[in-house]
């Protein structure tokens, strides 16, 4: 069971008995069948280290559990909907961004100010981008929102790749992240280009970006 | 160089030579760049007095290195533009990127640039090089030629480049002052030959209040 994309900015999953999916908590748009959404309480992700790690971390976007057998359409806010399909690797995003993912995925969630030392706790204050982020693993796929779509960038050890903070969307593979400055003196005193900050990838796997310098 | 990574993300393919883009436009790369921002939007103080005394603010980057450089703007959609010798005129907050062998310059369009609230100027871009517009929805190319002048809302014009003579018509009517137009007050009118880019939306001008 896959999310089909019925058009840029709405997905249609398939429910069937004995599975489930989570979404985001009003995302869903319509359905078909006998279809029951309740909300997620913190319960069955990831234990207590991590409901505590999203409480203090703002990682906590409210899901709902989608059972039943029939169909479910998704959307929300007008955003466009990008389908990532995982074979057992795993995806970062941030938790506003998920529009819906299947119930077999592991989902965690992950201090990410340990990378990169303090240039990474500085990056949570700097780019609005927590210092949590929830990850996604094992097989399956994920309904993620973007706003004017996304490009997906290869990461290889050879080609880093650099994002700009407001456009990063998601991220998977064996990926290190850490915030890189272009500051200099000319932008202290306000004539910098407007990348003054920029989240610098490197390792393997690939760095989902949107369109976009706004937040969601 | 430049090439469409989807409709809203401009891909420029860099080996040691510079684009100017807007300023903030940058949403990825990968390589070896630098950014560096143009003071007054270049062309030196002359361009940049004239931008201040015009208004026609354009705050512009320049961005130069190895490798691939991704930029995009608010989700708008992104038209490419080859230029041989001619010159485009833009409204400044249309314009993503050029080549950096392109000159950028302000001109004196007349009345229509206050409908629009952009000043009377609009932005030029001379030269031989790619651009890349930006659009509030995909940008319709249309033809002007002498026997087919074309009349555009304000709010949905992007740019235009050729031959081509513009003026402003206003429909004001009494009826308009009593809050009974039909929504369409100012528009601009192309004669001659060239190409004006339109988009399928139309942004706050004054006319759109009355």
């Amino acid at each position: 069971m896959a999310f089909r994309e019925i058009n840029a900015k709405m997905v249609e999953a398939t429910v069937a008995p004995g599975q489930r999916l989570f979404s985001q908590r009003g995302a869903m748009l319509a359905y078909r069948g006998e279809v029951s959404f309740t909300p997620n309480m913190a319960g069955g992700r990831g234990g207590l280290m991590s409901m505590i790690g999203r409480r203090v971390a703002d990682e906590d976007t409210p899901l709902m559990t989608v059972e039943g057998s029939g169909t479910v359409l998704f959307g929300h806010g007008g955003h466009q909907v990008q389908v990532i399909e995982l074979a057992g690797d795993t995806l970062y995003v941030e938790a506003d961004r998920l529009l819906a993912f299947e119930g077999t995925l592991e989902q965690g969630t992950v201090f990410l100010g340990a990378q990169g030392g303090v240039m990474g706790m500085v990056r949570g204050q700097v780019s609005g981008q927590g210092l949590f982020t929830t990850s996604l693993k094992g097989h399956g796929s994920v309904a993620v929102m973007a706003h004017g779509g996304v490009i997906e960038i290869p990461i290889t050890p050879q080609r880093p790749v650099h994002v700009d903070p407001q456009a990063y969307v998601a991220h998977h593979g064996d990926v290190r992240n850490k915030l890189s400055t272009a500051l200099g003196w000319r932008d202290m005193v306000g004539r910098g280009s407007g990348e003054a900050f920029q989240l610098e990838l490197s390792g393997s796997g690939a760095v989902y970006v949107q369109a976009s310098e706004e937040k969601l | 160089m430049f090439r469409l990574q989807s409709s809203k993300v401009l891909a420029v393919d860099m080996t040691g030579d510079a684009v100017k883009a807007k300023n903030g436009s940058m949403v990825a790369y990968d390589g070896e760049m630098a950014f560096k921002k143009l003071s007054g939007g270049g062309e030196g103080i002359r361009g940049m007095v004239t931008r201040r005394l015009t208004g026609e603010q354009m705050t512009l980057m320049e961005v130069k290195g190895h490798g691939t450089c991704w930029f995009a703007d608010r989700a708008s959609e992104i038209n490419l533009v080859a230029l041989q010798g001619d010159k485009l005129y833009v409204e400044s907050s249309n314009l993503l990127a050029t080549d950096g062998a392109l000159r950028t310059g302000t001109d004196f369009t007349g009345l229509r640039g206050a409908s629009q609230g952009n000043g009377l100027f609009t932005t030029t871009v001379e030269g031989h090089g790619q651009a890349a517009l930006m659009s509030d929805g995909p940008a319709v190319l249309l033809r002007v030629s002498p026997q087919y002048p074309l009349t555009v809302d304000p709010g949905a014009y992007v740019a235009h480049q050729g031959n081509l003579r513009q003026s402003f018509q206003s429909g004001v009517t009494f009826r308009t002052l009593l809050g009974e137009g039909g929504g369409e007050a100012f528009q601009i009118r192309f004669e001659g030959d060239g190409l004006v880019y339109v988009q399928p939306s139309e942004r706050n001008t004054i006319a759109g209040d009355v």
